[in-house]
């Protein structure tokens, strides 16, 4: 792919060249020969654009000063590099799982396969594609195969559609597939009529709307490797997007090994295969339960701890090296284990500890735990509901602090948590509805009072505002600790007194002045 | 530089008000923002003195947002102090670099959370 934007497309100095040259080089190892300059250049300004900078001298000081950003641009060097069969587990995937999978939904009528390579460069993605289903032997089940590949680049794609390869292209190839699907000429390799008739090729920009009707629907897989690599956030969620509404039902999109859809979309089903990473178009609309949506994040963690685990210390890994620090330590024990009920209480201290310290998925997993032995913790779905909350998705976090509060409505802390997500969400009314609820069941909840009193006092209401102030002071008082203390941030109840009375003396200046 | 701004960040609008709390006894102005997407387009705008950031925040995580103002040139100059938690130590130590300019563990004393602004308000005025 060499889908780019930004403002920095001149061409690279020599100068320029030796420089990040030399950089890699020294922080890496890697070398780059001269003929990189342009796989450089499309890499620094894919990486520029993500950030927008709007020079190389300011991409240099954030390469000189950030590690992970030098294994980010090392990633994006290599991926421009195309072969034949690269991470061919992939393939093994498409060919072992995905195919036969996706046949068995396939009704009479439909009788084609249809796959495409999104960015496919020059060519060798879609042709290892179109090899891969005639080694699964689907044609002879009387399925028609396409297999189309598109690309921004008119040269990569001349080039591809003349299907001519030097043997450096090969190397990853077994022998028996390059006597099987390769001619030599004297020009190179050259691929087999047979291969080459699955295989079409179309000029297409990725981030240009709306696709053609030729591109939307009905295809069974599409590969779009290094989407999330090449594109800046809201570019990517565009395309993976179309790239969604693009597949059939149980249709799979294949990424990079080394990337994933966190954050981007959560439309897909996120499915792992040996190892292997896939997402999968859900095949009727159906709502993901909590369980069902933490497993998949499971998936996803253990996938990409696996993939840093195999990759230690090569640059194409780096995505995964990257995010797993944020995921904290792994578990030593699998959460499929079936938890005893005694081990309930270990393991929602064990939530806790995870939210306190900032591990949500790590929180998330003893959450499941809980759950599939206890369906009405109420207080595993509200951990949930503040992994959701921190996550920023305040919906999500909504419906599972309702769920805690349907199993306990007498849990002030449930109560609590749903007003602050009213509050959040800018629905005042609700929120102060919460908030007194919270104190009908625990009338020493400190915060609630707070919380109400600045409801008021944002209403202009002083009077009810001190009120609810001298109300938390005198809770504090009586019990300076309690269920509320977790939502202080480590804080001091001294310093929350501190706070509590700095807001009653200014509301009671406001009274006096009026 | 006592009456410097200071751009305050975190989800927790309870832990938002103490920072605060702190913040108000040394003197300092303040405004606050509740997540990443809020404390840069904040910053961006208000130009504060300096910049406590959390790092779990919603939308865009406090690394992210620490590291687009320090590669702006605008913004560059503003010291950023993050908070992070416990768990993170390691990580920081091992390399995320974003180009902070210090680091603090949650929870944090008051006096240390004073001590820290004022250094790196110094440094700016020195």
């Amino acid at each position: 792919m060499a889908e780019h934007g930004g403002s920095i497309s001149k061409n690279l100095t020599t100068e320029e060249f030796l420089r990040f040259r030399d950089h890699i080089n020294q922080q890496s190892g890697i070398y780059l020969e001269e003929s990189k300059i342009d796989s450089l250049r499309i890499s620094l300004v894919t990486r520029c654009t993500r950030f927008g900078l709007t020079s190389l001298d300011e991409y240099f000081e954030l390469l000189s000063i950030d590690e992970s950003e030098l294994r980010e641009l090392v990633n994006l060097l290599t991926v421009n590099e195309t072969s034949f069969f690269r991470y061919s587990a992939q393939f093994d995937v498409l060919r072992d799982k995905v195919i036969p999978e996706i046949l068995e939904q396939k009704t009479e009528g439909e009788r084609s396969f249809r796959v495409w390579s999104a960015g496919c460069s020059t060519g060798e993605e879609p042709y290892t594609i179109a090899m891969t289903l005639i080694d699964s032997g689907i044609e002879s089940m009387g399925y028609k195969l396409e297999v189309m590949g598109t690309d921004v680049s008119t040269s990569a794609l001349e080039r591809a559609e003349k299907g001519v390869y030097a043997p450096r292209s090969l190397l990853n190839v077994p022998s028996n597939v390059v006597d099987r699907f390769f001619e030599p000429t004297p020009e190179g390799h050259r691929i087999t009529q047979e291969v080459r008739s699955l295989v079409e090729f179309k000029y297409h920009n990725l981030i240009k709307e709306p696709y053609p009707v030729s591109l939307i629907g009905s295809w069974d897989v599409i590969f779009c490797r290094n989407v999330t690599i090449y594109f800046r956030m809201e570019s990517t969620r565009r395309v993976v997007e179309n790239l969604f509404q693009s597949l059939n039902p149980g249709g799979y999109l294949f990424i990079g090994h080394s990337e994933a859809l966190t954050g981007i979309t959560d439309k897909f089903e996120a499915l792992e295969f040996d190892g292997i990473f896939l997402y999968r178009k859900p095949r009727k609309k159906v709502a993901q339960s909590f369980a069902e949506l933490v497993k998949s994040r499971l998936r996803e963690r253990r996938s990409r701890a696996l993939a840093s685990k195999d990759g230690e210390g090569e640059a194409k890994d780096s995505k995964a090296a990257r995010k797993a620090p944020q995921h904290g330590p792994a578990e030593s024990d699998s959460p499929s284990e079936p938890v005893k009920p005694d081990e309930v209480p270990a393991l929602l201290d064990r939530a806790r500890e995870a939210l306190a310290g900032g591990r949500p998925i790590e929180a998330l997993e003893a959450v499941e735990r809980v759950l599939a032995v206890n369906k009405d913790s109420a207080e595993a779905y509200l951990f949930a509901a503040y992994v959701h909350a921190d996550n920023g998705d305040f919906e999500a976090a909504l419906a599972e602090a309702e769920r805690a509060l349907s199993i306990d409505p007498l849990s002030a802390a449930a109560r609590y948590s749903l007003g602050l997500i009213h509050l959040r969400t800018d629905r005042p009314e609700e929120a102060t509805a919460d908030f007194k609820r919270t104190i009908y069941t625990d009338a020493d909840f400190v915060l609630a009072y707070l919380n109400l009193g600045n409801l008021y006092r944002a209403r202009g209401r002083f009077a009810d505002a001190c009120r609810e102030y001298e109300d938390a002071l005198r809770a504090l008082y009586r019990n300076p600790e309690g269920e509320w203390s977790v939502f202080l941030g480590g804080f001091k109840p001294d310093l929350l007194a501190k706070v509590c009375e700095r807001s009653l003396l200014e509301c009671r200046k406001k009274i006096e002045s009026a | 530089m006592s009456n410097a701004r200071i751009l305050a960040v975190d989800d927790s609008p309870t832990v938002l008000e103490m920072i605060k709390a702190i913040l108000v006894s040394g003197g300092y102005e303040v405004i606050t923002a509740v997540d990443g997407a809020e404390a840069l387009e904040t910053a961006r705008n208000e130009m504060p003195d300096l910049i406590l950031l959390d790092v779990m925040l919603p939308k865009l995580d406090g690394y992210r947002v620490c590291r687009l103002l320090k590669f702006d040139q605008k913004y560059k100059s503003i010291p950023i102090i993050m908070l992070t938690a416990k768990s993170e130590e390691q990580a920081i130590a091992t390399g995320i670099r974003t180009g902070a300019d210090q680091y603090l563990t949650k929870p944090v004393e008051p006096e240390k959370l004073l001590a820290a602004v004022a250094e790196e308000l110094n440094k700016v005025q020195g």
